[in-house]
């Protein structure tokens, strides 16, 4: 049995996750929202986890009904993120293992997007969430770059794009509506192509959609369609799992530490490039 | 830049034990320097005293670089007092 407790801080949500052998005790959460048309920069995010981190650790412990003494090991975010907030969520992680004398591991984030700048679309409580709600009532489809190079997908160019024809649209006739949708079929088509790749490379027959973006209800379906064709099961979940939280990083640290994985303390720093291919699933046997 | 212009700051921060120390020196020795910040940073452990000596060719690089640890060191600090003291004497973990 496996009690692990997770931290999260690699963007602007702070997240804070204790489980044992696999069922949730605690999941708690904090976002930095910023105003509308604004992102999150790392100096006011990195503040923000500094201001939130020890309530939401007593929050999470509180409602795990646990002590310290009855966790294993300790789990935070190692990178892909933002420096500065990785770095303060990693302070706290490591104090409290040598406070507890736990063990450490750093978990790989993976993957995170954002977008809606542009539109001035409001970031609260997501800026994918008003993005989709937007997108349902589009339905003048405007041609956007679609960049897919291999496995890679490229979106640089699609804010561009927008940022330099958004106005001369609106008037034309397109409303923020039909960009929205414009924007989420053609962003979406480009990962279900390469998901599809990505099934015939490693013959798999399984999807697995997580991120933020993968509460949206029209990356599920069109993914759900491609499935269905190729006869692959879809695997989604709701927003308490999707996006960025404490309990993916307990999760994933907690099977780590069954395959016996140990992190030397001088490793136990962050950053902010972390391939997934980097990380060795040792945890796996298929 | 010769050495000449190199300019240091050193820190001297006493705890209440030397195992409060050990703690603080361990979990911010892990972060180092950004590579192109200019500065070195060089911890040391002396009983229950931490000592940190901060050299840069520019102040504003000393005062970033001291900013960040000083900001680090007050959220160990803080950590320590709402979730410590160390259970134990040591750390037994790799």
């Amino acid at each position: 049995m496996v009690v692990a407790i997770g931290f999260e801080g690699s963007a602007n949500k702070l997240g804070i996750g204790i489980v044992k052998d696999g069922e949730i005790l605690s999941n708690c959460r904090r976002t930095y929202i910023t105003p509308p048309g604004e992102g999150f920069m790392p100096r006011e995010t990195a503040q923000h986890h500094r201001q939130n981190i020890l309530q939401l650790l007593k929050e999470s412990l509180e409602k795990s009904g646990l002590r310290p003494e009855d966790i294993d090991v300790i789990c935070y975010t190692k990178g892909p993120g933002m420096g500065a907030p990785l770095a303060m969520v990693a302070v706290v992680a490591r104090t409290v293992a040598q406070l507890w004398n736990k063990p450490l591991l750093g978990v790989n984030h993976c993957i995170g997007h954002r977008f809606a700048r542009v539109l001035k679309i409001s970031n609260d409580p997501s800026p994918g969430y008003n993005i989709e709600q937007l997108a349902k009532k589009g339905n003048k489809y405007l041609q956007l770059p679609y960049c897919v190079k291999g496995m890679d997908v490229s979106f640089s160019g699609i804010l561009t794009y927008m940022e330099e024809r958004t106005n001369s649209l609106l008037k034309a006739g397109y409303t923020a509506e039909d960009l929205c949708f414009s924007l989420q079929e053609t962003v979406f088509a480009m990962l279900v192509e390469t998901t599809e790749r990505a099934l015939a490379h490693c013959n798999s027959d399984e999807v697995l959609i997580v991120g933020g973006v993968g509460c949206n209800i029209r990356l599920q379906e069109m993914m759900g369609q491609m499935c269905a064709e190729r006869g692959a099961k879809l695997f989604a979940t709701d927003e308490r799992f999707c996006i960025d939280n404490g309990v993916m990083i307990a999760h994933t640290g907690a099977e780590m530490f069954k395959a016996g994985m140990k992190l030397p303390w001088i490793y136990s720093s962050i950053t902010q490039r972390y391939r997934t291919d980097e990380v060795e699933a040792a945890w796996r046997d298929d | 830049m010769s050495q000449l212009n190199e300019k240091s700051i050193e820190l001297e921060i006493p705890f209440q034990t030397s195992r409060i120390a050990e703690v603080v020196y361990d979990v911010l020795r892990v972060d180092k320097e950004p590579k192109r910040g200019g500065v070195a940073k060089v911890l040391s452990l002396t009983g229950n005293i931490l000592t940190v000596k901060f050299s840069a060719q520019l102040t504003r690089q000393l005062r970033v670089s001291v900013n960040g640890f000083l900001e680090k060191l007050d959220l160990t600090l803080e950590t320590v007092q709402l979730f410590g003291p160390p259970v134990s004497e040591s750390y037994s973990h790799y």
